[in-house]
């Protein structure tokens, strides 16, 4: 492949690289008791089970990973923590827990 | 000298030098201290294990501390905090044992890299080294939590020297007491109330006997908020900037607030790394350690 994938490969394979990777994190290893655990693929082994090179994976996927959401997230992320930091300063924990731990 | 002998003297050597890369690390500033065998990362995916890194790896060593200070967390403007990231100093504090194990004790040594490979993907977990060194567990949320010190910065180094390993705690740090009563009341926990993936956020889980025993993480979403003003951004506003025809526009978007700050946050990237700590904010692990008159 040369440095850049083209479209029309990521269009093809993008959905089926970010279910694969850890880009979707369900039940991460790290989180869980070992025998409970679902490692994600690796670049190498998505390449393997859809029969691209391991290059082409991680281009698809860091490009996917990038465009997943638009820049309308970034504002709500500004406002989401303005929100929760001022009610965090303004009640402490029962900002969420209502009752349980009090600053 | 007979053979167990000579293990008890081998096994007494190991363990005084883990007490002087301890003591090094204690004197520089370290809240946490641990090893963990390099032997022991099957959790990791193959090209991210100690061995990967450096051949003949035999210990990682992971050190922690220069977390936010009690007042950052009090706050009332979460921009303080995001100007606030100090975990270069973590990274310093590695750097240092890394000499005193090569220059001292003969022993090669590698500091892990902190930033990320070409794929976007950690040269080695931090949070896998960290719970396997016994330094604490992953979150829900995703940070290393401490038992004593909560969320703190870490950072790893890669040896041959033979070390005792410490090995992960007994017991996760997360879920908290306060986490358990929580959800079987009403389903959520602090973290997952206040960043909840099914409406807008980022966390979800199930805890069963004091377990997660599901995770969800929408890391796209979170990358949104911890990278606010950050590469990400910058890539972003730059493709939309291309996309508009309009010569006016294009001059209101390269010179917003947003791409200004995210400008602003990338030449400063040493005090800018996190950018969203509201999960953390409001975990009740980390509130024990900073409470303050």
């Amino acid at each position: 492949m040369s440095y850049f994938v083209d479209p029309e490969t990521y269009e093809k394979y993008r959905e089926a690289v970010l279910e694969m990777s850890n880009s979707v994190q369900i039940n991460l290893p790290e989180h869980l008791p070992p025998d409970q655990r679902k490692p994600p693929r690796s670049d190498a082994e998505i390449a393997e089970a859809l029969d691209l090179d391991e290059a082409t994976v991680r281009e698809i996927r860091c490009v996917a990973e990038r465009e997943y959401y638009g820049l309308e997230e970034w504002q709500k992320a500004l406002e989401f923590k303005e929100r929760t930091c001022r009610g965090y300063a303004r009640q402490g924990l029962s900002f969420v827990t209502k009752k349980y731990v009090k600053r | 000298m007979t053979a167990p002998a000579a293990r008890d003297l081998e096994d007494a050597r190991r363990q005084k030098l883990k007490a002087q890369i301890e003591d090094t690390a204690r004197k520089g500033g370290a809240l946490v201290f641990g090893v963990a065998d390099a032997s022991s990362f099957d959790a990791a995916p193959e090209g991210h294990r100690p061995e990967d890194l450096l051949p003949g790896a035999r210990s990682v060593v992971v050190v922690g501390g220069a977390k936010p200070r009690s007042g950052d967390w009090a706050s009332p403007n979460f921009r303080h905090l995001e100007l606030s990231t100090t975990s270069d100093r973590v990274t310093a504090m590695a750097m240092k044992l890394a000499h005193l194990i090569e220059r001292e004790l003969g022993y090669y040594a590698l500091v892990v890299p902190p930033g990320v490979d070409e794929g976007q993907q950690p040269f080695l977990s931090l949070s896998l080294a960290a719970e396997l060194a016994g330094c604490g567990t992953p979150s829900l949320a995703g940070p290393v939590l401490h038992g004593e010190h909560g969320f703190v910065y870490l950072a790893a180094l890669i040896t041959t020297l033979p070390l005792p390993a410490d090995g992960p705690p007994d017991m996760p740090v997360c879920p908290a007491p306060e986490c358990i009563d929580m959800y079987e009341e009403n389903g959520r926990t602090p973290c997952t109330a206040v960043c909840p993936a099914n409406d807008g956020g980022c966390l979800d889980g199930r805890i069963s006997d004091g377990r997660w025993v599901e995770r969800t993480y929408d890391r796209a979403r979170c990358t949104a908020r911890s990278y606010n003003h950050w590469i990400p951004s910058f890539q972003k506003v730059l493709a939309d900037t291309l996309d508009e025809p309009d010569a006016d526009r294009r001059r209101m978007m390269i010179n917003s607030t947003l791409f200004t700050r995210t400008l602003w946050s990338m030449t400063y990237s040493n005090i800018s790394q996190g950018q969203c700590f509201e999960c953390i904010r409001v975990c009740p692990v980390d509130a024990r350690s900073r409470e303050l008159k």
